[in-house]
């Protein structure tokens, strides 16, 4: 079994991700983030100062967030070598994953829109930065079924030595719950749950980028030991 | 795929270096850039002197230095593949080596060249000639990264399996985009 | 797989690798009636102008109202059959002699493509297209949601295309030619040269232009023909009795 497309998209992670977090300090709108109750004029003002820095940013994104999936399929893969009643928590992941990447990729052209027409009604400008930032922060629900399948799949695991050690299982729990808040971005407009919030902004953000860490270090030993296998 | 023996003697059937894939790709790549070129000829002959206006804000000089740079490593890359069908793969290795690196190095003058140009204001939609200067530097930039990555493969190849169609694979791929550059160059810095 | 007795079943469904078959044949009429929705229904492809004025805008609506819509009925169901397509390649893929990552990463890439690429567009138009009494700077955020959602998503058709070549590339069994994978790379150039289309409002760069438009086009047809081509031989080359990887 020829393992490099497995240690390809390892490492696909660290390179996009450079260059992801490389746009996100880049872009005008997250550190810090935009609060929501920034009014149309002042938000229309937003994008009319920072159009290229946005624009940039923005489609560097959109270019690079898609190339974090053959990393969630590699996990996928690894999934099926557990030893488990059936493939089910796997194929959920797999589902779960492409829901989550078309979100992200949904939002980034919601700011993208926001940042294209010069002159455009405030209230639209307005409109469409609402929708890019529920749309990033709110719907955590992908992520979090992924976390809880791949915990409920290594805490099953029966092989001698399981797949991946006992305490991802625990630590893609935690993972999910400290996600788990950022729903009420759609609630509320200002206190740390609201979208530019310490829980559901920089809370959510933090855990994902720690996951993706651990789980890279995780997955690298697991592909390794799939090597040394007959 | 072909093998040459390891002795310098002349095969007795000439063979075309690399594989007729990479051939579709090379000419390809040739016909969709030729597209490029054309497209910003004609625009160049509808604003003429905006584009010759804008030209005089590139260094003439870095377009240049960057030129010999490519071109220096095309020919590291056409030795080292003359030097493996010789048998000598460990000079070869060195030499794909030397030609990364000068491709390296135009990659840092590229990303320096474009940071002095926004820095004076040259941006992307700045007017219709810095559009095609970044667009073609750009293109022509992630051709020379894959180009890159080719040449790692032939490195690997040199220093585990010694076959030799992935160093003429590498070398062939480097080739195009040297010459792609070139007419790049001329195009953009040097054409009045 | 049980084996049926002779005439319990129909003959058709004992051909091989029907399965394959069939979703193969998707594949053309899919896009044979994808060109009837997008060029000479729904006018995206190619599309209309940025850089017209907001009363030009509401009047594009205004006049192809209820073809769009109709195309985008056509869409809203068989936008369904990309699926097979994925799946047809993505089963291919697994036939290769590496890892199933990259098949599963084809899928996964496209099921994004398939959202924000190509049906999420529809709905803003089929929203103006509905009212074209809205505001008329409403009719215009609609026209550009859709046009550059439909042109501007990139990531999830690089990630398609590496993967695909990356296998290719590394493949041992020759499923799929080394020179589709190098195709494959066009179409990642393709892509990167249609980001500028969220910043040009004219030229070649932007939505409708040469080089962000219409090239990409002409090099996904290409693209598309061919991969239609080479499934059919794989199919027809592929043993009944191969062994693929679960």
């Amino acid at each position: 079994m020829d393992l490099r497309p497995q240690r390809i998209s390892l490492w696909l992670v660290p390179l996009f991700g450079a260059i992801m977090a490389m746009a996100f300090v880049a872009f005008p709108g997250f550190p810090p983030p935009t609060p929501p109750s920034m009014s149309a004029v002042q938000v229309a003002d937003f994008y009319a100062q920072h159009t290229a820095a946005i624009r940039f940013s923005m489609v560097t994104f959109n270019l690079c967030a898609i190339m974090l999936i053959p990393f969630f399929m590699t996990i996928v893969v690894q999934m099926k070598r557990m030893s488990l009643p059936s493939h089910v928590l796997a194929y959920s992941y797999l589902g779960a994953a492409a829901t989550g990447a078309t979100l992200f990729a949904i939002a980034d052209i919601f700011w993208l829109i926001a940042a294209y027409r010069p002159g455009r009604d405030p209230q639209l400008i307005l409109l469409l930065n609402d929708m890019a930032w529920l749309v990033f922060t709110a719907p955590v629900g992908a992520v979090v079924v992924m976390n809880l399948a791949l915990g409920l799949a290594v805490y099953l695991d029966r092989r001698p030595v399981p797949v991946f050690p006992r305490w991802v299982a625990g630590f893609n729990v935690l993972t999910a719950a400290a996600m788990t808040p950022a729903v009420c971005a759609v609630i509320v407009t200002d206190g740390p749950l609201a979208w530019n919030g310490a829980v559901s902004f920089w809370l959510r953000l933090g855990a994902f980028v720690l996951y993706l860490v651990v789980m890279f270090a995780v997955v690298r030993s697991a592909i390794s030991a799939q090597a040394r296998e007959p | 795929m072909t093998t040459t023996s390891a002795t310098s003697a002349p095969s007795a059937t000439r063979h075309l270096p690399a594989t007729k894939d990479l051939w579709v790709f090379v000419l390809g790549d040739f016909v969709i850039f030729g597209s490029y070129f054309v497209i910003f000829m004609v625009s160049r002959r509808q604003e003429r002197d905006l584009f010759i206006e804008s030209q005089r804000h590139l260094s003439l000089n870095i377009g240049v230095v960057n030129t010999l740079v490519l071109l220096a490593s095309s020919w590291f890359v056409a030795r080292a593949v003359q030097l493996t069908r010789d048998g000598e793969f460990d000079r070869a290795r060195k030499l794909t080596v030397g030609g990364g690196l000068c491709g390296l190095v135009f990659i840092v003058i590229k990303a320096y060249e474009w940071s002095a140009k926004i820095a004076q204001g040259h941006t992307f939609p700045s007017n219709n000639f810095f559009m095609y200067y970044y667009m073609l530097t750009g293109v022509h930039l992630f051709h020379v990264a894959i180009g890159l990555v080719f040449l790692g493969v032939s490195y690997v190849e040199l220093r585990n399996r010694r076959r030799i169609a992935p160093v003429e694979t590498g070398a062939t791929y480097w080739h195009m985009v040297d010459l792609l550059w070139v007419v790049i160059f001329a195009l953009l810095y040097v054409m009045r | 797989m049980t084996v049926a007795q002779a005439g319990t079943a129909s003959a058709w469904t004992q051909k091989p690798n029907i399965d394959q078959w069939i979703a193969w044949w998707t594949i053309p009429v899919f896009y044979n009636i994808f060109g009837l929705i997008f060029v000479v229904l729904t006018r995206v492809m190619p599309p209309p102008r940025p850089d017209i004025t907001q009363t030009q805008i509401v009047q594009f609506f205004v006049d192809h109202s209820l073809t769009i819509r109709i195309g985008f009925a056509l869409l809203m169901f068989f936008i369904g059959f990309a699926s097979v397509a994925n799946g047809l390649i993505a089963q291919q893929m697994k036939r290769m002699s590496i890892s199933p990552v990259f098949a599963y990463a084809y899928i996964g890439a496209l099921v994004v493509g398939g959202l924000p690429g190509c049906l999420i567009p529809a709905f803003a138009f089929v929203a103006a297209a509905l009212r074209p009494d809205r505001d008329p700077q409403i009719m215009v955020m609609l026209y550009d949601w859709c046009l550059l959602s439909f042109v501007g998503s990139l990531g999830c058709f690089c990630t398609q295309n590496m993967v695909l070549a990356l296998a290719i590339f590394l493949d041992r069994n020759d499923v799929l030619p080394k020179w589709l994978a190098y195709m494959s790379i066009w179409m990642i150039v393709t892509e990167l040269l249609a980001s500028p289309v969220f910043v040009f409002r004219s030229g070649p760069l932007a939505w409708n232009g040469s080089i962000s438009f219409y090239l990409g086009t002409v090099v996904f047809v290409v693209w598309e023909f061919c991969m239609i081509r080479l499934l059919y031989t794989a199919i027809k080359k592929q043993s009944p009795s191969e062994q693929i990887q679960d």
